[in-house]
Formats: C-alpha cells, structure tokens, sequence
C-alpha cells in the first residue's frame, strides 16, 4: 500500500482536503473520501460515463482522472448542480418527460448534458446524440433522454 | 507510486531519468484506464500539466507545432489545421476572378477531421495529441492521420531534442521508437501541397468506438488529374499503413473509381488487421477497397464542385 498523500481539491465550490494513494482516480476520492455518490462507476476504464463530472466547467470521465493531478481545478460534481437554475430545469426536464429508469446513469447523463448547453444552448437532436454518446443507459432507448434535452433546452414545450 | 509535476521539460526528463518504470501522465485517458485494471503500475508518474510549452500551439518556418499536451476537443476547433486552402479560379479570365470553395480546407484538415471523430466529448476534453501518439495504437484516429500530413515528432531526452518523420515511430502494437527516458514534446504538421484536401474517414458499428478500419487521405487535383496523393489506413495492422506504391497509382490518374478499387486492393493484400470483437481480419481486408474508395472518392468530387 503506498503512502497517502495530502492533496487540496475544490469541490462544488469548497475547499476539501483529502489523503489520498496517489494512484486514486477521481471518482474513488468524490465517492470514498467525500461521501458525493451522485457519480458512479459503471466501467472503471471511460467506456461509460456514469462518473461523468465538471472540471473548469468541461465534462470529464472522473474515474480518468487522477486525485493528486487535480489540485488547482474546479471540480463540479451533480450534487452541486443542485442550486444552478439551468440544471434544475435540465432535471424537471428528465423527470417531466421520464427520462429515466433505474436512474444508474443520469447523474452522468445530467452533467454531460450540462455541459453541452453550456457550449450550445440549442442543439439539434443530432447535436444531442453526440453530445451524450459517450453516456450509455441500458434502460431507456435514449429517445426520452433526448426529449428532455430538447425540452430543457426550450426547443419543445414539455 | 510517487507523483511528480515538473514545470519544464528538462525537469520531465530527468524525472523519467531518475527510474525505468517511469510514465508520462499526459491526459490519461488511456494510461488511466490501464491503472484502474492493474495492467500498468508506474513507480513513478510524471504527471506534464504544469508544463505550459506542452499546451502550446504555434506555427514556426512553414509548420504548425502542436504541443504534446493539446486535447482532442482543441485540434477539433483549430482553425490553423486547415492549412493550404484550395483556390479555385473562375472562367471569366479576368486577375482578379479567384474564389475560394467554403468546403476546400486543406491538407491540415485530415488532423483535424480524426479528433473530431475521437471517442466522445468527455474523452476529447482530456485526451492529448502526445499520449494519442505515444500509446501508438493503430487502431487509433489520429495515428494515421498524421502520417497522411507527414507530420515530424519532436522528441525530448537526455541528449537533447531530436524531431523525426512520424512514419517511422510506431514501430508495433501499442510500441512506438521513443527510448527510455524520453519523451514526445510536440508534432509539428507541414502546409502540405498548395490546394490539397484532407479528411479521415472512419468505419465504426458504434459512434465513438475504434474504427474498425480508418482511411486518411490527403489529395490535390488540377484540371481533373490528380496532383497528390497519401493515403494511410488505420486498424490495417501493427502500425497506421501507407504505401508508396498506391499514392503513385492515384498520382496522375483521374481518381476514377477503377484506379481507387486498385489502389485499396493492393493496400489491402499488404494490410495485416486483427481478429477482435470489432471484426474479423478478412471482414476488414474486404472493408478496405471500399472505404479507400469512399474516401477518396469524396475528395475528387469536392475538386468537381
């Protein structure tokens, strides 16, 4: 087991000291160390996107990144999206239009669609399906999850 | 393990100096999957983020250097990758009636249309241009493509800094010809020729996934003959596969569909692909005309329009 180390995150807008193994990723430290289980690890290699997460405002696969190299970065987790009036309306979009089922993908499935509006407030379905293609749910079809995208983004009234 | 950050480059070499299990952590998105399974397990990372020349993009004597650290998500929106634009003249005779097609981008292009096409967002917002080229997958989009632009990497050691062509580095599955205790520091990516266009065509079952297999061309044509022409594919073998032989069958042909259907059945009898979930070596050999054909194809009727 190798030593700890200290590392000084910011977290949803907080400093969080953690002692950490160096070789921990992200996701392990968010869902261990800080108790935020709103990310979760599907496939440990970036295959899934359920630990999908903000850093400097751009969606990251959190279980790809390593605690000790994020010093210095902000990291948004879904969790504090919670006070974002965007987001809020990006998850009454998910439960308005049933976008969801067993719900293991769509703390994911909400920050990456996040950060999609973020760059492109009025995506195509298109725009849509590539912006979330890295985000797999084994439930739904997408179709419902697309929906909701384009509602929140205002293209279609829910 | 024990986790470094150097501020320089000579830093970062001494680093990898100071022990043979070292890795470089450029974006992770490979490396850390292969941590997370236990299939690598440094003793040492240097992770390179706090070098600021990596992230770097700048174009010196007729090259664009692209710093190891630059992600896909930035190649995908670099406008200087579209490079030599393609002129196209207009009929009416007088100096001034030149116009340029909106959909002619240059031979820089091909680089730029293989990120776009790099797993997904989230991938594309970490993944880098060095660690792409460093985990020398053949199976990888941005492999191949540099090879279509004749790209040089600039290598970093304890001698000092060496560039060399990009053809030559990927030496086998997941082995490039970096030494130890080197490390990649940039690609440098020339104009190409006056009026090529560039562009990465990639077959794959699932958006996102690996090809199964990849054609990047690079073509020019003038008055209906083509002028120019590199053709690498992807997903082909151990290493991005390209052929002298089959840019010199394109080169002076009218790029009709005979000549490319001849051009991928000699690049296919020369290509040596795996059998893996993603298909079979014969089902991507019997791809490959096809896809070369599509590809390139394209290119000539872009110069038709």
């Amino acid at each position: 087991m190798a030593e700890k180390v200290p590392v000084a995150l910011f977290v949803n807008g907080e400093n969080r000291q953690v002692l950490v193994d160096p070789r921990q990723n992200l996701l392990q430290t968010l869902r261990a160390d800080l108790g935020l289980t709103g990310a979760k690890c599907g496939c440990g290699h970036g295959v899934c996107g359920a630990c999908t997460v903000l850093i400097d405002g751009e969606a990251v696969l959190a279980c790809l990144a390593l605690t000790v190299a994020q010093a210095g970065r902000e990291i948004g987790t879904v969790e504090g999206l919670a006070d974002d009036e965007a987001s809020a309306a990006l998850v009454q979009a998910f439960v308005d239009c049933g976008a969801l089922q067993c719900g293991f993908c769509t703390p994911g499935m909400i920050v990456a669609a996040r950060a999609l509006l973020q760059r492109n407030p009025r995506p195509t379905v298109e725009e849509i399906r590539h912006g979330l293609g890295g985000n797999v749910c084994r439930c739904t079809g997408y179709v419902k999850i697309v929906d909701a995208v384009r509602t929140a983004s205002g293209a279609v009234q829910p | 393990m024990i986790y470094l950050e150097p501020e320089s480059v000579p830093e970062a070499v001494a680093a990898l100096a100071g022990d043979e299990d070292a890795r470089c952590l450029a974006g992770g998105q490979t490396l850390m999957a292969m941590m997370n399974a236990d299939l690598v397990m440094p003793s040492t990372l240097v992770g390179l983020r706090r070098i600021a020349g990596l992230h770097e993009v700048t174009e010196t004597e007729g090259m664009l250097r692209i710093g190891a650290m630059v992600t896909h998500a930035r190649l995908a929106g670099e406008e200087r990758l579209e490079g030599a634009r393609a002129v196209v003249t207009g009929s009416g005779g007088g100096g001034d009636d030149v116009s340029i097609s909106g959909r002619l981008e240059g031979a820089r292009a091909v680089v730029r249309d293989a990120a776009r096409q790099i797993a997904h967002p989230a991938v594309r917002n970490r993944g880098t241009i060095g660690g792409a080229l460093c985990h020398a997958d053949p199976q990888a989009d941005l492999p191949g493509a540099l090879v279509a632009a004749g790209a040089h990497v600039e290598i970093a050691g304890a001698d000092g800094v060496r560039t060399a062509p990009v053809d030559g580095f990927f030496v086998d599955y997941l082995e490039s010809s970096l030494e130890p205790g080197e490390m990649l520091t940039a690609v440098l990516i020339p104009e190409g020729p006056q009026g090529a266009v560039g562009a990465h065509l990639k077959f794959s079952r699932t958006d996102g996934d690996y090809a199964i297999v990849s054609v990047s061309s690079v073509v020019a044509m003038q008055d209906g003959v083509c002028s120019y022409a590199r053709v690498v594919v992807g997903s082909a073998g151990p290493a991005p596969l390209h052929l002298d032989a089959a840019d010199a069958l394109l080169t002076g042909s009218g790029l009709d569909d005979a000549v490319l259907l001849q051009a991928g059945d000699l690049l296919a009898a020369a290509a040596d692909p795996v059998d893996d979930v993603r298909g079979s070596s014969d089902y991507r050999r019997l791809l490959l005309p096809a896809l070369l054909a599509r590809a390139v194809g394209a290119a000539r009727e872009r110069f038709d329009g």
